[in-house]
């Protein structure tokens, strides 16, 4: 009787061993690998990065509505919203100045678009 | 001598499996890691594109061209010259403006100079010294463990892009410490030299279609490019075209159907060579029967 009952328990030792190990092995050692990834998925400063860009050729074309469609792609927010987050990304990570203002002037400039829309 | 449990052994082997079974199963099934932190070589072909898009818009902007290799390594393409070119024809194909196009050429045409115009990493001067390649260098660190979030060293704001938590980082080797001037905007690179017309070839070929007008163009590295435009006129009539919209038959083919009696001028829209007096030839099958031939062109960048 003792016997079989500690067989039992050993049984569930090694059950509950063996999911823990997958549980490891599955979200630590080797994670699914992700692909075809919508950018809303990027990591903050690769966003932040992306609004930069738009920032810089915004200055330059000096097209808000192009500037939109191209913030778009991050979805769910307004584009003025999604330039807004990477201007606060940019404060707080060190960007430079020069980068900083070029966020902030395409904040504003979709800020006065949104409101014509 | 004693007997191996082989009964206790399996008893216990069983359930061990079928547990490391179900906690794959809900690890990588149920209840994968939730994606939230992602890199951009890990996006869709379509985002790519949009990603590389506005690259090239940035780099129009500002030229800044180590920004912009930096910030397309990031997509992991293994030639972001061909990328690029690729990506231009699928724009000009589907019918987007001609000025995004362009962009995407035209940042791909500056790699490729740069390409050439920098000296390979490795390789000699005169003396037979080392040479440094004033290259920007990417480490990267995936498999490290993220360091702190601190606020980022303070960097040139040439430097391409800041990161944190940071499995990239980019670091200029040649501008270390020195802030550099921020470039001021410049306009969009243009192919440089005009080209020339090296080739003008009678095709008489029976399987082609009659009055074939087919036009290469190639750079200088004789690389073909994608997205130039080709003005074709003739008496009463202009029309344009533009090379990479086959891309079977290779990033800087174009062609035109002329039709018969017709002499065309021919010439690339930014700048080359005028091919004057173009018109389809006369050919002849083996079997002696008369067909409309063609001309095949070939500009290029001297």
């Amino acid at each position: 009787m003792t016997t079989n009952r500690s067989l039992w328990v050993f049984i569930i030792l090694a059950l509950i061993t063996g999911i823990g190990l997958g549980l490891a092995y599955g979200w630590v050692i080797d994670p699914v690998d992700y692909f075809d990834l919508t950018p809303d998925t990027l990591r903050a400063d690769y966003k932040a990065d992306y609004v930069l860009m738009t920032a810089e050729a915004y200055r330059f074309e000096q097209d808000p509505g192009l500037a939109a469609r191209r913030l778009a792609i991050f979805g769910t927010k307004s584009p003025s919203a999604i330039a807004a987050d990477g201007l606060d990304y940019a404060r707080t990570n060190g960007f430079s100045d020069t980068d900083i203002a070029l966020i902030q002037e395409l904040v504003t400039a979709l800020q006065a678009w949104s409101g014509i829309q | 001598m004693r007997r191996i449990p082989w009964d206790i052994l399996l008893a216990l082997l069983v359930p061990f499996l079928l547990g490391l079974g179900l906690g794959l199963v809900y690890s990588w099934v149920i209840s994968p890691l939730h994606v939230l932190d992602a890199e951009p070589v890990a996006l869709r072909v379509d985002f790519k594109d949009q990603y590389r898009s506005v690259i090239a818009a940035a780099y129009a902007a500002t030229g800044n061209l180590p920004r912009a290799q930096a910030r397309l390594s990031l997509l992991g393409d293994t030639d972001s010259i061909e990328a690029l070119n690729a990506q231009a024809q699928r724009m000009l194909a589907s019918g987007e403006q001609f000025e995004h196009a362009d962009q995407v050429v035209a940042l791909a045409l500056a790699l490729d100079e740069n390409k050439r115009s920098t000296p390979q990493s490795g390789s000699v001067d005169n003396n037979g010294a080392p040479v440094s390649t004033p290259t920007v260098e990417f480490v990267n660190n995936i498999d490290a463990e993220p360091t702190s979030t601190a606020t980022p060293p303070s960097l040139p704001s040439d430097v391409p892009i800041i990161l944190t938590e940071t499995p990239q980082t980019i670091e200029p080797q040649s501008t270390v410490n020195e802030p550099t001037p921020r470039p001021t905007n410049t306009p969009v690179p243009t192919l440089g030299a005009p080209f020339t017309l090296t080739g003008q070839e009678t095709i008489c070929d029976s399987n082609l279609p009659d009055g074939l007008l087919q036009v290469l163009v190639l750079n200088s590295n004789r690389r073909q490019l994608a997205g130039v435009e080709i003005v074709i006129t003739w008496d009463g009539g202009k029309e344009q075209f533009f090379t990479g919209l086959k891309p079977e038959l290779g990033n800087g083919y174009a062609d035109f159907i002329m039709t018969t009696d017709t002499t065309y001028t021919i010439q690339l829209a930014r700048g080359s060579d005028v091919a004057l007096g173009i018109t389809a030839p006369t050919c002849q099958t083996s079997s002696g029967e008369a067909f409309l031939g063609g001309i095949k062109l070939t500009f290029q960048q001297p």
